[in-house]
């Protein structure tokens, strides 16, 4: 498809153009940190920085979600809520679209569909952002990504420096720029520049061709009490990891009127697993965290064919115990040659 | 395409209290249409949710065969939504979504001999399995039923009535047994289930178990199965997690790499070999 050049002036119409027709949301700093929020002009935003505090999947599995509404009254008749509205994503940097199309996995590429993510996806459009310099937690090339990566996406902008180039990927992404100038061959490779050295800025490494075959017998292994230690089973990585997909379902009724709400939910607390009996088949908190360390860098693999850790970060980041998800991989590694 | 966190209504049409601790009830469910009921395919094995808006939902085995015309779930009351559920009275709408899960093997157990090892209320699943079993139209393709059945006490045994008249049957060997007689006239064996299992001792060759029951009773029954003979392939065990959607999204049952609801709840003992032990 043909790439473009859209101007920050540019830009800045288009995105009040597709806010009259539908939600935009954008990264927007909020004390000392960005998050995804509904935008309606270009000055709100800050594109500056990696990375939100929160990954973009909140924008297509909202953190709490209406699913149907109810009467008391009537306990046996749901109502449907209503359909979401149509949402440009702008500033989605790599590995949160990376994180997306592995939900896309999930929710809607094996059995049955799950309706709530895949109304708000159709009704989606991904603008991403390459990332030139990438945070010290930062490790997207090491698990199949990269700080120019399309996947997932409907277009990517590069920032040039005041202008952006943009790279359509779908038709939907096409739509969005048709008007624009085409880009130039001094353009592409001013962007080829940029992505090389983004690229050469990331530090955290971590091998996961090897992973496969070596974990294949890790989830017994002693050396699970000693990584996860320091942890505190608190779940801030599940909740900042654009791959996570566990929520929970309750009932809210007040004043006659209720709704099925489901809510995010993370396999570090300790009832999340617990029977109606009370047995809990993984109460022990190291349990509780080789089971998400094994989901990401195995389990996924058998259930949807790739490694789910997308190299953002975040939980390294957030970690109030200073757990480096690398560093546990690397340390699993050895105990499991040895 | 459909909805598939959305409840079918359907009715309460008759309750029966099943144990002495009166806390082990059994609902038979019944669509509004016909049609409702005849698109509800099922295999025995097979769980459904049970709604009531407001309360919330939860996981239950298919109770009732599929040629049965109502959908029978027995329930034990634990929680707010099983509290809620025992309230009921004949007659209240309630909701159900489903049937999720994958079943018992039928396809591998035809032709060969059956043995059905289980404990308490875990019995729900399996006697929808042997009902069947036992239609006149598919008892031929299968070999000789076995089954071991057991509770705490006489009082505690699920469908009493129902058991009796299978006690006397040619088309299956039924032994039922209690942890421990308390002068009830009926069962007359007493023992733990495994222990009976060993005395009972059915053949393995050609032959495929179907084990449900406690924790407790799993762990012992294996040894016995192995020492009759029963390879790790052929032995079936349905499992129970913890689970909010059935459809394999909200991560909540995973054991390993594998979803209770999506990829089981029947697995073999071979797969599970090679699993975490977290059920």
């Amino acid at each position: 498809m043909t790439q473009r050049i859209v101007t920050a002036a540019d830009l800045d119409k288009l995105v009040a153009g597709w806010a009259k027709s539908g939600a935009v949301y954008a990264p927007v700093e909020v004390k000392d940190w960005t998050e995804f929020r509904r935008i309606v002009s270009l000055a709100e935003t800050d594109l500056t920085r990696v990375n939100t505090k929160l990954s973009a999947r909140g924008l297509l599995f909202p953190h709490c979600e209406t699913m149907f509404r109810f009467e008391a009254s009537r306990p046996d008749k749901a109502q449907e809520a209503d359909e979401p509205e149509t949402q440009v994503v702008l500033g989605v940097r790599s590995c949160d679209a990376a994180g997306i199309a592995v939900l896309d996995k999930f929710f809607s590429g094996q059995g049955e569909t799950d309706t709530y993510y895949q109304r708000r996806r159709d009704r989606t459009t991904l603008v991403g952002l390459s990332c030139h310099a990438p945070a010290d937690t930062c490790f997207c090339s090491a698990v199949g990504g990269s700080p120019t990566g399309t996947r997932g996406l409907d277009l990517l902008l590069t920032d040039l420096g005041g202008r952006y180039l943009a790279e359509p990927l779908t038709d939907k992404g096409a739509a969005l720029v048709k008007d624009m100038p085409e880009a130039s061959a001094s353009d592409l490779a001013k962007k080829a520049e940029l992505a090389d050295r983004a690229e050469a800025a990331i530090t955290e490494r971590i091998d996961t061709r090897k992973l496969k075959g070596l974990l294949d017998t890790a989830d017994g292994n002693p050396i699970w009490e000693e990584l996860s230690l320091p942890c505190v089973n608190c779940g801030a990585c599940t909740f900042v990891c654009p791959t996570c997909h566990c929520f929970d379902i309750t009932d809210e009724t007040r004043k006659g009127k209720g709704a099925r709400i489901r809510v995010w939910d993370t396999c570090q607390s300790c009832t999340y697993s617990q029977h109606a009996s009370g047995h809990n088949p993984r109460l022990a908190p190291s349990a509780r965290f080789r089971n998400r360390t094994m989901d990401k860098f195995r389990y996924t693999v058998d259930q949807v064919g790739e490694v789910s850790c997308v190299g953002c970060g975040r939980c390294i980041r957030e970690c109030p115990a200073g757990i480096d998800i690398c560093e546990t991989v690397e340390r699993l590694m050895l105990a499991l040659v040895k | 395409m459909p909805n598939p966190y959305l409840p079918l209504s359907v009715k309460v049409e008759r309750i029966s209290i099943e144990n002495d601790a009166r806390d082990l009830k059994t609902f038979d469910l019944a669509f509004g249409d016909a049609g409702a009921r005849k698109s509800f395919h099922f295999t025995p094995g097979q769980f459904g949710f049970l709604s009531i808006l407001g309360v919330g939902e939860a996981p239950f085995g298919i109770a009732s065969a599929p040629s049965e015309e109502t959908i029978k779930y027995t329930v034990k009351r634990v929680g707010t939504f099983t509290t809620a559920l025992h309230e009921l009275e004949p007659g209240a709408s309630i909701g159900m979504r489903g049937p999720w899960g994958n079943s018992y093997p039928f396809e591998l157990m035809k032709g060969k001999d059956i043995v059905i090892v289980s404990g308490g209320f875990s019995f729900t699943t399996l006697r929808s399995t042997i009902v069947y079993l036992l239609d006149p139209s598919r008892r031929s393709q299968f070999g000789k039923l076995t089954v071991v059945y057991g509770a705490r006490s006489a009082g505690e045994l699920l469908y009493k009535d129902e058991i009796k008249a299978w006690e006397s049957s040619p088309d299956l060997s039924l032994r039922l047994c209690v942890d421990r007689l308390d002068g009830a006239p009926w069962p007359e064996t007493e023992g733990l289930v495994p222990n009976v299992l060993k005395q009972v001792a059915p053949s393995a060759a050609n032959a495929v178990a179907l084990v449900c029951g406690p924790p407790v009773m799993i762990r012992f029954t294996h040894p016995v199965l192995e020492l009759l003979g029963f390879k790790p392939e052929n032995v079936f065990l349905s499992l129970e997690n913890r689970m909010k959607c059935g459809i394999g999204k909200c991560g909540h049952c995973n054991v390993g790499p594998k979803y209770v609801c999506k990829d089981g709840p029947v697995f073999s003992y071979k797969e599970l070999l090679r699993l975490p032990t977290e059920y």
